[in-house]
């Protein structure tokens, strides 16, 4: 079967179901999700994205001694964040169940593959990762089931690791870091920002996070392909349903987390950019023990959804 | 007289032979001088000296203060610099426990009944000591002048010898010491010997959130004196309206002194209004300036007053300059008035710091951090909790910045462990601790009384509350009329809530529990410290910004801190430079990484709070 610019060509092969647009090309892992978007000739994934709940500990966060800090009472996320576990896989063409090993590859105008997490807090909730691959893109849908049971949340969002460090970003948005506290002194535009800079905070903890961001696109240079000699930049955008934040920096919250000085993060090797929906704000009452503000904290008990196409 | 060192255990010896302290004005010989900003009447002794650490006074060396002592096995140390950036003493950064804590059984003289506390620091393993040798040659043209020596900042006891005689002994870390060396000084060379404590009882009350450094930490200078010298002066630069201003000037001068001729210039050079007048030992006079411009944070604006000293030949012996503002700051009803208009403090704390030279800091890191003050809309510091180098009131005074200045003193130690109702602390209502907390007072008065960007004069830090303190405020109130007193232990103590402050002052109370405060309050009401600035925070600072809006007996307050705290050394495993805090250097007890709260990394490179602090605080300063 021939791709035309009108359908995408679906491969699919018991695990795994490989698909092709005039633009990209995708592979669904039925367990992992999405591990691996290829466009403009190079391979944009590390690992399959998992869905974000932590964030590397501020020292507000921390704030005082004892099971009322902030890390111990949201410390289920933590485990959540570190070891995602997809309990479903339910992977669609025009709504009829793609099938494990056809003969041939398959046409059509849209493939869906929706992934369920259960997070391991107590209780438990779900989210899913919606994936809807089209002629034109790849669009994400990202859902939080919320409980008012719930621990309370540090962050919420969608985490895609790239195998090599982004050369820069640029994004459509709020000046410098921002949180929901700490965003009225930010000023709207286009901002280009060379490499993943981190904040360079006494204690690494979590940093770089844009709030009101309508568009980012991270541009790399490198790849881990041996055979890959063209070193011209590519750049891949994420553009928001209607806004979210986001952080692209060179580390996972838990490499951050583990770090006691700035020079202890290990060599930037990847680039690990976050798509947030939920922003917890940093606080600053005190340090040590005052929470953030109500409405800068996130309401478990409430659903998250936000969106974004990625082309 | 001997010195002994059984000082070091005793509150009330505290200064020995120090000279009074006198304002801050720089000395000129002639006019010449003065253009030039080059004053042959001081001599800087920075620099490289002779230097030798022993780890507590039973291993100091004996007898170093003789001129024959031969000091060649010695090191060198860099004058000024803290001991332990040297290489010698352990660094230590911790919050309100004293340093010793856990390690040594101290509990401050006049808190525990019948304890004696002789040898409590003078005979302690933990009293580390530096011992420091220079030998000087005075200028051929100071012959016939009178010498003193200058330490604007020793932590935290010094003895000092000169050509083998004992000259004095002081305390109090963050303000210059200065003692008369006339009558040991030789022809030729002179040897200048000086030994350091790390602790003395007045570390009880130098417990301070800081990395706990001792040393000759600022400059040290000899001052020559004239015959006809002016040893003090008070500038009282008063402007009831905008078309008359009244310079009181009250100068002490050394009794051959003749004649003092005075000028005002403004700041475009002019001449205001010139006066001569016959001296007496206590010369007290008035100038005139038509149309004072007043100063404030918007317009600094500052005049000049020129005194030139003459002696019975009609000879120029000195000539001074001091620069000053008219600005007039009251408390009225609720509100606190800077020229008669409501004023909002969007101020921030500062320690002084450098990365690589602690609180040994230079000019060069002083301007920077008016920049950015002056960029982000800053409008006040609170020296937080010492007085900081004298050149920083005076760029204060040039750049608008509203100071308080706070004395030198916390004691936070003495009753952390009890922080609702203190059984004992320090000072308290103790006796034995009145007489060094009230010189302290006095030395802040009398050092700083001229700096028109000083508008408020702050007791000291988190020391509770009690009898000696009231009496520092009432030593305030009896000698400067002009200014209003600060202290944060109002708060804690009610009994003291009308003698002690003239501002109900708090520190990270949360919006919502301010409001009805606020509400409440007959008084003025200050955050003195708010909006902790530690790692990535500074969320909600709007929430304060509105109850500044909506009461007027807010007047806003200071930022937790302006700059990290931290120290860039190598690491001791990478060995490359690493930005180290508490703990980072074995040092037990500490408190981690809680100095890195500045809105400045400690490089000085803006955290992206920055911008949310402009822009709140942009509302209200320019």
């Amino acid at each position: 079967m021939v791709n035309s610019l009108n359908s995408i060509e679906i491969i699919p092969d018991g695990e795994v179901i490989g698909s092709r647009t005039p633009r990209m090309h995708c592979i669904f892992d039925r367990h992992l999700g999405l591990v691996s978007l290829r466009t403009q000739g190079r391979e944009w994934l590390y690992r399959a994205p998992q869905p974000a709940y932590w964030r590397g500990t501020t020292d507000n966060d921390r704030g005082r001694n004892g099971k009322e800090r902030f890390p111990i009472r949201a410390a289920g996320w933590y485990s959540s964040d570190m070891f995602p576990s997809c309990v479903s896989c339910d992977a669609t063409i025009d709504e009829e169940p793609v099938p494990i090993e056809p003969s041939e590859a398959l046409n059509s105008q849209a493939l869906v593959l929706k992934y369920t997490y259960e997070t391991l807090t107590k209780p438990s909730t779900n989210v899913t990762i919606t994936y809807r691959l089209t002629t034109t893109a790849l669009h994400v849908a990202i859902h939080f089931t919320g409980d008012q049971a719930l621990p309370p949340l540090p962050a919420f969002g969608y985490r895609w690791t790239m195998p090599t460090p982004a050369q820069s970003f640029a994004y459509n948005g709020l000046s410098g870091e921002t949180y929901p506290d700490r965003m009225h002194g930010a000023h709207t535009g286009e901002f280009e920002i060379a490499g993943m800079p981190m904040t360079p905070y006494l204690v690494p903890q979590d940093c770089g996070v844009h709030m009101r961001t309508k568009k980012v696109a991270v541009t790399r240079t490198t790849t881990l392909n041996n055979a890959q000699r063209d070193t011209s930049p590519v750049t891949l955008t994420f553009q928001a349903d209607n806004d979210f934040a986001f952080s692209c920096l060179p580390y996972t919250p838990e490499e951050i987390e583990s770090a006691e000085h700035q020079d202890e993060l290990p060599p930037i090797r990847r680039t690990v950019l976050t798509l947030l929906g939920a922003v917890r704000g940093v606080g600053g009452i005190d340090s040590w023990g005052a929470d953030v503000t109500p409405e800068a904290t996130i309401d478990v008990s409430k659903d998250i959804d936000f969106g974004f196409t990625i082309f | 007289m001997t010195p002994k060192l059984q000082w070091l255990d005793d509150p009330s010896t505290f200064r020995i032979n120090q000279l009074p302290a006198h304002s801050d004005h720089i000395t000129y010989r002639n006019e010449k001088e003065l253009q030039q900003r080059q004053s042959s009447l001081r001599l800087c002794l920075d620099g490289q000296w002779r230097f030798h650490f022993a780890k507590s006074p039973l291993d100091r060396p004996t007898g170093f203060e003789a001129t024959d002592y031969d000091d060649r096995n010695w090191d060198y140390i860099k004058v000024p610099q803290h001991i332990a950036l040297a290489g010698y003493d352990q660094l230590q950064y911790i919050n309100t426990l004293y340093p010793w804590a856990a390690k040594m059984m101290r509990r401050a003289p006049g808190t525990v009944t019948g304890q004696d506390t002789t040898g409590m620091f003078s005979a302690a393993s933990d009293n580390a000591v530096g011992s420091y040798r220079r030998v000087i040659t005075l200028p051929a043209q100071w012959k016939d002048l009178d010498v003193h020596i200058q330490f604007a900042g020793v932590e935290a006891a010094m003895y000092l010898w000169v050509n083998g005689q004992f000259v004095g002994y002081a305390e109090d870390s963050f303000t210059p010491s200065e003692f008369d060396l006339t009558p040991f000084l030789t022809r030729g060379e002179n040897l200048i010997a000086v030994q350091v404590y790390k602790y003395s009882t007045a570390s009880f009350i130098e417990d301070q959130d800081f990395f706990r450094f001792f040393g000759i930490f600022r400059s040290v200078e000899l001052l020559a004196l004239p015959a006809a010298h002016l040893t003090d002066l008070a500038l009282n630069p008063v402007s009831s309206d905008s078309t008359i201003g009244q310079v009181k000037a009250c100068l002490q001068v050394t009794p051959v002194t003749q004649r003092i001729h005075a000028q005002i210039f403004d700041q475009a050079g002019a001449l205001c209004e010139e006066a001569t007048v016959e001296a007496k030992q206590k010369t007290e006079f008035q100038l005139k300036v038509v149309n004072p411009i007043q100063w404030s944070h918007e317009v600094p604006y500052l005049y000049t007053i020129i005194l030139t000293l003459f002696d019975s030949t009609g000879q120029v012996t000195e000539v001074i300059p001091y620069d000053f503002g008219f600005r007039n700051i009251i408390i009225q009803n609720r509100e606190l008035l800077l020229n008669q208009k409501r004023l909002i403090l969007t101020g921030v704390n500062r320690h002084e710091w450098n990365c690589h030279t602690g609180r040994a800091i230079s000019l060069t890191d002083m301007r920077s951090d008016l920049e950015v003050m002056k960029a982000n809309h800053i409008n006040a510091v609170r020296t937080c909790h010492y007085p900081d180098q004298l050149a920083w009131y005076s760029l204060c005074d040039q750049a608008g910045i509203y100071v308080m200045a706070e004395v030198n003193m916390e004691s936070h130690g003495s009753w952390v462990s009890q922080p609702t109702k203190p059984q004992y602390n320090v000072p308290g209502s103790l006796p034995e601790w009145l007489p060094c907390v009230l010189d302290r007072a006095k030395t802040v008065y009398e050092t700083l009384k001229n700096h028109t960007s000083i508008l408020f004069w702050s007791l000291g830090n988190e020391s509770y509350a009690g009898d000696d303190i009231q009496a520092m405020n009432d030593y305030f109130k009896s000698v400067d009329q002009s200014r209003p007193v600060h202290y944060e232990g109002v708060a804690h103590n009610r009994a003291y809530a009308s003698s002690i402050s003239d501002f109900e002052s708090q520190m990270y109370t949360p919006p919502e529990e301010l409001e009805p405060f606020l509400a409440s309050s007959p008084k003025p009401v200050m955050l003195c410290e708010y909006m902790h600035s530690m790692g990535n925070s500074v969320g909600g600072l709007g929430q304060y910004m509105e109850l500044i809006k909506d009461h007027e007996n807010f007047v806003g307050g200071f930022i937790w801190d302006f700059i990290d705290q931290a120290l860039l050394l190598k690491d001791t495993n990478s060995t490359r430079p690493q930005l180290r805090y508490g703990g980072d250097f074995d040092d037990r007890p500490n408190n981690g990484a809680f100095s890195g709260d500045g809105l400045l990394f400690a490089d000085r490179t803006p955290k992206p709070a920055l911008q949310e602090v402009a822009y709140y605080y942009g509302q209200f300063t320019k």
